[in-house]
């Protein structure tokens, strides 16, 4: 009888490292997940600018700055590979974006012509699909972190080779503002 | 909010099985011992009725309402739309359909997220604008995300099961069979009790399920809010539903829970009866969210 309880306690602590050692393992794997849904939806917004940037240039050539802006944002977003440098590129780039459809007001022809609407639609949903990628793979990386940080995960951590990792952090002028506080 | 929502779904579904217990505890009381034979029928006739619905939930569904499947290509601005909340929520596509119907409305079904559909009208398309859709399609990934079929299927099972059990028994008594067991019970008080329970409880099955369809709607409103982090898409979205006085064309009330506005009217159900709670309540909820962000 004796040797069945302490079986059974022994089996029950394996239990118990195993499902925390593979939470920790799920958890990872969510944020390279994450990771990779970000890299889709900005490749995607990246195959979207040459067509874009034509389009503009058809209209409004002289408008060189913006579409210079957009241009270099592009090449420095191929090139970003750290969470840091992707976040940095993006931000750039929405920046770049913004500047853009802004100017685009001013002409009236291009924003009637079909090609910039449907353009523009694309442009928006991506824009979107960038932005929930973000929120989804920070708050992948909110869970990882409180899990290698807590007890008892944090004691299998350094097993499963799994660490805190990065927030994605966009350098966003607009959203840094303080918000209008009126009474 | 989250939280509390399925805290109560999870009282009201305990509440269903107490229910169960107490008819079951009546028939036997009046009955005696020789009903309990009739328990697992009853169960088993309300699981079949109710298990193949939830098993074909997404293709039955689309036949009961006249929906029609569509393809990325039929209409790329939803599909973008609902790849964007299938990001926020890390949820896989669902199948997409479209109810010709100029009432704005929309719903979810599906047995799990891998056999999800959602549908709309084509009047929810036509009257809403980005962000207002994006809400909608939020809150209906949200029933797929909280497994809504499911929880209704499993109400609908209890409830089923209450009525068959209570309409035997009172057949039963109108054709005077059971109470001449010796083994039944014979303290008034109990007999008279549980007449009461057997006459009661399939209304009170139905206030339950009802209640708990109420907690989902509620409950998809807060987990769509936690994906797309835009209460105020969804509050104008259902200010637009409420405003409208048109009303989906079939009136059927065995799918009305699953759209996103109750397609009954709501002056003809009372408030304990419907199935989604007051569309105002709900504009409230979201703008106190609105006001906390």
């Amino acid at each position: 009888m004796k040797t069945i309880i302490a079986l059974a306690v022994v089996a029950l602590i394996v239990l118990f490292f195993v499902a925390q050692y593979n939470r920790l393992i799920r958890l990872n794997v969510g944020v390279d997940e994450a990771w990779a849904q970000i890299e889709v939806q900005l490749k995607r917004r990246s195959d979207l600018i040459p067509n874009l940037v034509e389009t503009v240039k058809g209209y409004a050539a002289h408008e060189k700055t913006t579409l210079d802006a957009v241009i270099s944002a592009r090449a420095k977003a191929t090139t970003a590979s750290t969470v840091a440098d992707v976040a940095a590129a993006d931000g750039m780039m929405t920046q770049a974006l913004r500047g853009l459809l802004a100017v685009a007001e001013a002409y009236p022809d291009l924003k009637a012509s079909s090609n910039f609407l449907s353009l523009q639609e694309e442009l928006s949903t991506t824009e979107n699909k960038v932005a929930f990628a973000r929120q989804f793979y920070n708050d992948n990386v909110r869970s990882l972190n409180t899990a290698v940080k807590t007890v008892p995960t944090n004691v299998f951590a350094g097993m499963a080779k799994v660490s805190v990792r990065e927030f994605y952090e966009v350098e966003d002028a607009q959203s840094r503002q303080a918000p209008n506080v009126k009474f | 909010m989250q939280a509390a929502n399925r805290r109560k779904t999870f009282g009201l579904l305990a509440g269903m099985g107490l229910l169960t217990g107490l008819v079951v505890y009546a028939a036997l009381t009046y009955f005696g011992s020789s009903t309990v034979g009739i328990v697992p029928i009853a169960v088993g006739i309300a699981l079949i009725g109710v298990w193949g619905s939830y098993y074909g939930s997404d293709k039955l569904v689309i036949t009961m309402t006249g929906a029609r499947q569509i393809q990325e290509s039929d209409n790329p601005k939803l599909f973008g739309l609902i790849q964007e909340v299938c990001i926020a929520s890390g949820l896989p596509v669902p199948k997409v359909a479209i109810v010709d119907d100029p009432a704005p409305n929309a719903f979810a079904t599906g047995r799990n997220q891998d056999h999800a559909l959602i549908a709309f009208t084509t009047g929810i398309l036509d009257v809403m604008d980005r962000d207002e859709l994006q809400g909608v399609i939020a809150h209906e990934m949200s029933h797929v995300a909280n497994r809504d079929t499911l929880v209704s299927a499993v109400a609908a099972t209890t409830a089923g099961a209450i009525a068959i059990l209570s309409d035997i028994l009172t057949r039963m008594m109108w054709f005077g069979g059971g109470r001449r067991e010796r083994d039944s019970n014979s303290n008034p008080l109990a007999i008279a009790l549980s007449l009461l329970i057997l006459v009661l409880a399939p209304i009170a099955a139905v206030l339950l399920k009802s209640a708990i369809s109420r907690k989902r709607e509620s409950l998809a409103d807060a987990t769509a809010v936690a994906f797309t982090r835009n209460p105020a898409g969804l509050r104008s979205a259902l200010e637009v539903l409420a405003k409208d006085s048109t009303v989906v064309q079939q009136r059927s009330t065995s799918v009305a829970h699953i759209w996103i506005e109750s397609p009954l009217d709501g002056t003809s159900v009372s408030k304990l009866f419907s199935t989604h709670p007051p569309i105002q309540e709900r504009i409230a909820a979201l703008r106190a969210m609105e006001s906390l962000s």
